[in-house]
């Protein structure tokens, strides 16, 4: 900077020296009316330049009226101003997103985005601000080609997020996020929206190699906020509005519930369950209403400070962001700050420090199903003359015979909140002895307290089915503190002027201690919110705890060259040990190599120049892994529990895990091939991938065989098994503007084809999700298994025609109106034989559609997301269209299901034995197409710039997940995996039941700089 | 995309294989194919399965038969396995006769062959409903199942019973191997109905014997009925009833406790609770459960007790509970009324589930099998109001209902949660909890029977209506 100085110093002299030259003065600010230091300016033809001050002030001398300035600065797109008359010209100038100078956080690194040779996809935190989510991951949706997001409904909830398909079964999918270069895990709840300066997703193995064995499922580097050198700013970002929840079922009154279940007790040869439905007219419950908010609020909200000096840079936001919950109590709520100074000592030194202090609060009901559940008959309340005037307020509440329990009075009973507070100081120290030469220390320490506290009233509304007969309270304390220290040394020199090369070495250390401690009680004398604690329980203490630890050393080091900016190579090397594995497989090495190509900087594609900006081709390789088991899996493990012996009930202890001292990493190795491009000035740009991921020895969790004389139930982790998925991802980017009117259109194009190589022995079936998907060799993993629902019998010929070659019925239970399920081995049994693939979770490709335009003031933002190909298990339908539970039905049933030839040929007859298993039997019935088409968001917006006082004033309206194409009957199409503790992760993808539903919600925004 | 591709090519592949398989160009030309029916004509019933038999063949190979009877709605195609190609198959199909047809109607079976080369031949069979499939009947008049033979009285054993058949009948047979019984009547000119009458002597030693009694009829396909008949031959009784039935009553078409099973034994000193329902009631004490033959206790002409089936029955003075002693050896008898001390479960009709059990108005329903409305769930039983007990007016001792039963029945009576319960054991006894384990079955006639639950004599008493 201090050169500048000199320099434009040394211009003015000799500007004011030359007689008839002409002193123009004026600022630079970018589109936000945000003052650019440091912009360069160039009197075109001349060799007089300038640049910007602090506060993006410039002053410069041209030789005369005709002269012409040239505005530029590193991603932002130059500007080129004739004088004319003018002394005073305030530019503004414009972002380039494509710019190729664009810089690119890879990875104890950030390269110019020209440079990188691997699979990068780098996200501004502007475009994820447009959104107003819990979990920025949400926003990400069909904005990055190769990411597949699946939004989870309910607040704090967390979107699944695939990077390039699976690449493991048995452990997480979920990538790795790294935080300003400290790796915070697989979830990034705790970071607002607003906090993001950009984000980077790391899609194949070449580039996240360098986070080694925690990387197979891909990585995620953000980038928060830092301060620029300049006045101090203020940034006031708000966003409220309404997330909507109407009832996605159309449920049946009294009248028709009633006449409904009669049905359903006729066809089976009962007496009508409810007689004389019209007694029941106009005296429906509307559960619904009763409990569930049409609207939650959301507000999410930041204040932000930023600025600084050439010495020391700073910035400060504190964020809030809450999302009430769909019933009466519950949500979720997080305030953090982010407080980050950056200081330049020297010329050699610089350091700086952030602290990220958090507080979450979390915690909700669960049950808005048993709202449409539950029998529309039973009153809320239990009717006067069953109180006896002794009962709790938990107690007045009446029993459905349903039984579903009264979802009222469980919301009314709710009191299950979690507490938790977070602190992070990350910390670097940057050396540069001499020019070329790093050396940068980083640490980080998180500080982390989660408390749980539950307590559960006593009450009675049903003595034989719905009672907790005594209260209980109970609360978990987690506590954690990890740290994290990384050093690196990185050289870089360009050697006779075209050989650019850098080499990085360095070591990293994790640490991660964690423990908990949980105590419970009964006997509470009483329900009230100030006996809510341990020490009131009179009964039944019990308490428990433990502690746990893991860490990881590793070795870091890349080295990257480019030749005349031509070709390009990248070699990253990693060597992980981790804790988590004994001795012969602590240490393991995760090597990759990327080259590239810019072909258009050959002479040859010289006249192409004129219409292709950017031409360049990409081939990757690498090793990443997956470490993500639990701890100590070389331990056995023994467990305690009570056991009938011998007529008496004894404490007993049994082997429960067994130790695997060979265990080792889950490895990902990984080609991926990629062209990218850009046209007419970038205008139109894009890049096209295609990868290959292969996964070996995949870490499955065993059953002992039964002579090893282990019990059933005794696990041991093993690797075996592998894997593979391909696909490719497109991105196509296309940028305009006419005259006042700018728009932009991006589209992302991503298909995944994941097959099992082999598994543990041959021929092994993996059953997940109740038996209900197989995982076998050769074909995807977890697809939907069962039988072939072909059609509902229509007729009597039909029934007799459906035996096997001897006349033996295949269906002897069958009735009119019946699933006739398909003999599909055609052995004239209906058996398990007959199961075979009725559908697929994973979608044959997944496609997002961005749009933004823009007129003078006004700005608007639509984001389109679609799955298609996906099925999807509506799980529902056994509780909506069966007449063999008591639960309440959908209106119109009675038209719906079968009732006479031609009436239907999907939902089965109604039915109180359901003795031909229409329900009860797993098959296609159950399997419905899954693709949908969302838009994720709509946002209108418009701005004022220099008014009231501020530098820009921005009011928006937006509408998130307003309109939804789709197929599928369901809840919400958004399906993601299953139950992680029973191993479902994978093998249970696709299942849609009550899932909490991605909710329509309406925002107004507001944005102040000033 | 590729997927897409895939299935492109899969999808215009399939189209040309299939216009391949239509035109059946695969196979070269042949002979027609052949049947073979087993029977021209077939004999069915409303409800019962006929078979059709018969032999296909083909030079080439057959692809399919078709078996249609339009009027009872059946359409059958079986289709044969190409690979290899089949040359013959042997037809063996059952098909159930609809229960609403009448035994008069004749159908034609139309049978369509085809063999690969569409080559096609038809064939019909006749099918009548007036076939006779009924067993003959057998109605034992004595031994009667379980009976009880007492050495010590007498070591006769008569057999008699009466065989019906409407297709007449063609021959008898009587056996039991322990005893040398093998007698077969072969009857000329088929009658309808035949009796049997004889008696056997028994051997001295108590056993039990299986009587094994066969009749065969004479339709062209002939039916063979069987009936076992279990006897105990003993010099004690194993167990006696008292049976408040007068005599002739059929004493096998209640579900439970008729005649009542004794509540106390010690050697032959039997013991009997039992509550007179009205004054003057008559009783008899039995020898066996299903019959008053052979041995039937009651008074003899100078007030004795005697083992007659002619005897008169012991009369029981005034309403109420008795507790009465017999002995079958040395024909003594007492009876004695009493006050029952017993738990009243009175108060049981407008039950209330509570929690609190001071404040719970018990009720008693019934968890079970058999019984219509009813299943294992003590919620059912609450909610099933039809399956309360309600209090018997007469007697407070007895909660009295009515319930349907559909089949092989078991119980327990029940009160909210299993408090009070009563499981419904072997012998028609109703141990109170926790009482006994084994939930018995009891065989019953789909129906509706008349329940009666006795707290005092822990006895269940479930009678048709």
């Amino acid at each position: 900077m201090k050169y500048r100085f000199i320099g434009l110093f040394i211009a003015m002299l000799c500007s004011m020296a030359t007689f008839g030259q002409i002193t123009v003065k004026g600022s630079v600010k970018d589109k936000g009316a945000i003052p650019i230091p440091g912009v360069n300016l160039i009197v075109k033809g001349t060799g007089t330049s300038a640049a910007t001050d602090f506060d993006g002030n410039f002053s410069i001398s041209v030789p005369n009226k005709n002269a012409q300035i040239e505005f530029s600065f590193v991603g932002f797109t130059n500007k080129v101003v004739p004088v004319g008359d003018k002394t005073v010209l305030d530019i503004v100038l414009e972002e380039s997103s494509q710019a190729l100078d664009e810089i690119v956080v890879v990875g104890y690194a950030s390269v110019k985005k020209s440079d990188v040779t691997s699979s990068i996809s780098s996200i501004k935190g502007k475009e994820l601000q447009t959104m107003t989510v819990g979990n920025v991951a949400e926003s990400l949706q069909g904005k990055v080609a190769g990411v597949q997001i699946t939004g989870q409904g309910g607040p704090g909830a967390q979107p699944r997020v695939l990077i390039r398909g699976i690449s493991t079964v048995n452990l997480s999918t979920d990538p790795l996020y790294v935080v300003d270069g400290i790796p915070m895990g697989t979830s990034i709840n705790f970071l607002s929206n607003n906090e993001i300066e950009s984000m980077e997703v790391l899609k194949d193995a070449s580039a996240s190699a360098i986070y080694g064995s925690r990387a197979s499922n891909g990585v995620i580097l953000i980038t928060t906020k830092k301060g620029k050198a300049g006045k101090t700013r203020f940034n006031f970002d708000m966003s409220s509005g309404m997330q909507l929840m109407s009832n996605p079922y159309n449920m049946a009154n009294a009248e028709s519930y009633a006449s409904i279940m009669n049905k359903a007790y006729n066809n089976s040869g009962y007496a009508d369950y409810l007689s004389n439905p019209s007694q029941y007219r106009g005296k429906t419950t509307d559960w619904w209403k009763a409990g569930i908010k049409g609207g939650s609020p959301v507000t999410n909200a930041s204040l932000g400070v930023s600025g600084g000096s050439e010495t020391h840079t700073y910035a400060v936001s504190l964020n809030y962001y809450d999302s009430e919950s769909i019933y009466e109590v519950g949500g979720w709520e997080r305030v953090t700050m982010r407080i980050a100074n950056d200081f330049k000592f020297s010329d050699k030194f610089s350091a700086g420090i952030t602290l990220n202090p958090r507080y979450e609060k979390w915690g909700g009901p669960n049950n808005w199903a048993d709202f449409d559940k539950i029998d529309p008959i039973t009153p809320i309340y239990k009717p006067a003359d069953q109180l006896t005037g002794l009962e709790n307020e938990y107690s007045i509440y009446a029993r459905s015979p349903s039984y579903v329990w009264n979802p009222i009075a469980a919301v009314k009973r709710y009191d299950d909140y979690t507490n938790q507070y977070n602190l992070n100081t990350n910390g670097y120290l940057q050396y540069q002895p001499i020019k070329g030469l790093v050396i940068r220390t980083q640490g980080s320490i998180e500080v982390g307290d989660k408390t749980q506290s539950i307590f559960r009233p006593d009450f009675v509304i049903d003595a034989a089915h719905e009672k907790a007969e005594i209260n209980s309270v109970e609360r978990k304390n987690t506590t954690n503190a990890d740290w994290t220290w990384q050093n690196t040394v990185t050289y870089t020199k360009t050697f006779a002027g075209k050989h650019n090369a850098s080499l990085m070495i360095g070591n990293t250390m994790e640490e991660y201690n964690s423990n908990d401690v949980w105590g419970y009680g009964e006997g509470i004398p009483n329900n009230s919110d100030s006996m809510r604690e341990l020490k009131a329980a009179t009964k039944n203490r019990r308490s428990d705890g433990n502690s746990w630890s893991s860490s990881l050393m590793s070795y870091i080091s890349r080295f990257s060259y480019n030749y005349d900016a031509k070709y390009y190579f990248t070699g990253t090397f990693r060597r992980d040990g981790s804790s988590k594995f004994m001795d012969n497989n602590k240490w393991a090495n995760f090597p990759s190599a990327s080259v590239s190509w810019r072909i258009l900087n050959e002479g040859f594609m010289e006249p192409a120049k004129s219409v292709l900006s950017d031409l360049r081709f990409r081939a990757g390789w690498g090793k990443v892994g997956n470490q993500n088991l639990p701890a100590a899996v070389y331990q056995s493990n023994i467990k305690q529990g009570f056991y009938p012996i011998g007529g008496n009930v004894v404490d007993t202890s049994f082997p429960d895990t067994m130790a695997n001292k060979d265990i080792k990493w889950e490895t990902v190795e990984d080609i991926s091939f990629g062209i990218d491009f850009g046209l007419w000035k970038n205008k139109l740009s894009g890049s096209l991938e295609y990868y290959q991921k292969k996964t070996e020895d995949m870490l499955f969790k065993k059953q002992f065989p039964t002579y090893s004389g282990f019990p059933g139930y005794s696990t041991i982790w093993t690797n075996v098994g592998s894997m593979q998925s391909k696909g490719i991802d497109l991105l196509i980017s296309y940028k305009d503007k006419k005259g006042d009117f700018t728009y932009g259109v991006d589209v992302t194009f991503t298909t995944v084809n994941v097959d099992m190589l082999s598994l543990s022995a041959d021929g092994e079936r993996l059953y997940g999700a109740g038996n209900r998907t197989l995982t076998v060799k050769g074909e995807e993993p977890g697809y939907f298994y069962g039988y072939v629902a072909d059609g509902l019998f229509q007729n009597q010929t039909q029934i007799n025609a459906h035996t096997d070659e001897h006349g033996t019925k295949l269906q002897p239970y069958a009735q009119l109106g019946d699933i006739r399920f398909k003999d599909v081995n055609g052995d004239g049994k209906l058996d398990d034989k007959d199961r075979t693939k009725i559908g697929s979770p994973w979608a044959d490709y997944n496609v997002g559609l961005n749009l933004n335009f823009g007129y003078k003031q006004f700005d608007l933002v639509a984001n389109f997301y679609s799955s298609i190909g996906n099925d999807i298990v509506n799980e529902n339908i056994k509780d909506l269209y069966n007449g063999a539970s008591l639960t309440n039905k959908v209106s119109g049933l009675e038209q719906m299901a079968w009732h006479g030839e031609g009436t239907s040929n999907y939902v089965p007859r109604l039915s109180k034995d359901d003795n031909n298993e229409n329900y009860t039997k797993f098959s296609s019935f159950y399997v419905e197409d899954g693709s949908y088409v969302r838009m994720k968001n709509l946002q209108l917006g418009f701005s004022f710039y220099n008014k009231f006082g501020l530098d820009k004033l921005r009011i928006s309206l937006s509408g998130q997940n307003l309109w939804t194409w789709t197929k599928y009957t369901g809840v919400d199409p958004e399906v993601a995996g299953g139950d992680p503790d029973k191993d479902d992760r994978v093998k249970g993808s696709g299942f849609g039941a009550w899932n909490y539903p991605v909710q329509p919600t309406i925002l107004m925004g507001l944005n102040v700089a000033f | 995309m590729k997927k897409n591709i895939f299935l492109f090519f899969l999808a215009l592949f399939a189209v040309l294989f299939t216009g391949c398989q239509n035109n059946e160009a695969g196979f070269p030309s042949s002979e027609k194919p052949t049947v073979v029916v087993a029977t021209k004509e077939i004999y069915g019933a409303p409800t019962r399965k006929f078979e059709i038999k018969a032999t296909l063949a083909d030079d080439l190979g057959l692809k399919s038969i078709q078996i249609q009877i339009p009027e009872l709605s059946l359409d059958k195609v079986i289709t044969f396995a190409t690979d290899p190609l089949l040359k013959s198959y042997d037809l063996s199909y059952f098909f159930e006769i609809p229960a609403n047809r009448g035994t008069s109607e004749v159908f034609k079976i139309k049978l369509t062959i085809t063999d690969v080369s569409g080559n096609s031949i038809d064939e019909d069979i006749n099918l009548r409903l007036d076939g006779e499939f009924a067993a003959p009947a057998i109605s034992m008049v004595s031994p009667k199942e379980g009976a009880v033979i007492l050495l010590s009285t007498s070591k006769e054993m008569p057999v008699n019973f009466v065989v019906n058949d409407d297709s007449g009948i063609d021959y008898v047979q009587v056996k039991c191997a322990e005893l040398g019984i093998d007698e077969m009547i072969q009857l000329s000119n088929s009658p309808q109905s035949y009796t049997f009458n004889k008696t056997y002597t028994l051997p001295v030693t108590a056993a039990n014997y299986v009587l094994t009694i066969t009749a065969k009829d004479k339709f062209a396909i002939p039916n063979t009925g069987t009936l076992n008949v279990n006897i105990v031959a003993t010099n004690e009784y194993p167990a006696i009833y008292l049976c408040d039935q007068p005599k002739g009553t059929n004493l096998t078409t209640d579900a439970v406790g008729v005649p009542m099973y004794f509540h106390e034994k010690n050697g032959q000193d039997f013991e009997f609770k039992y509550y007179a329902d009205k004054d003057n009631k008559e009783v008899y004490f039995l020898g066996q459960e299903s019959d008053f033959a052979p041995h039937c206790f009651g008074l003899n002409e100078s007030g004795s007790l005697t083992d007659d089936v002619a005897s008169a029955p012991i009369v029981l003075p005034a309403k109420g509970y008795y507790s009465i002693k017999v002995n079958p050896n040395t024909l003594v008898y007492t009876v004695t009324k009493y006050t029952p001390s017993s738990k009243v479960w009175a108060d049981v009709a407008n039950g209330l589930w509570h929690d609190v059990e001071a404040q719970r108005r018990p009720f008693v329903s019934v968890c079970g099998a058999g019984i219509k409305g009813a299943d294992w769930d003590t919620w059912t039983a609450w909610v099933q109001t039809g399956l309360h007990l309600a209090n018997n007016p007469n007697n407070p001792y007895q909660l009295v209902g009515e319930y349907t039963l559909t089949g092989t029945m078991e119980a327990t009576f029940t009160g909210q949660w299993w408090s009070p319960s009563w499981r419904l054991i072997k012998n028609g006894i109703a141990t109170m909890s926790p009482g006994e384990n084994g939930n018995a079955k009891y065989p019953a006639a789909p129906g509706i029977y008349k329940v009666v639950l006795d707290t005092e004599l822990e006895r269940v008493f479930i009678t048709k209506k």
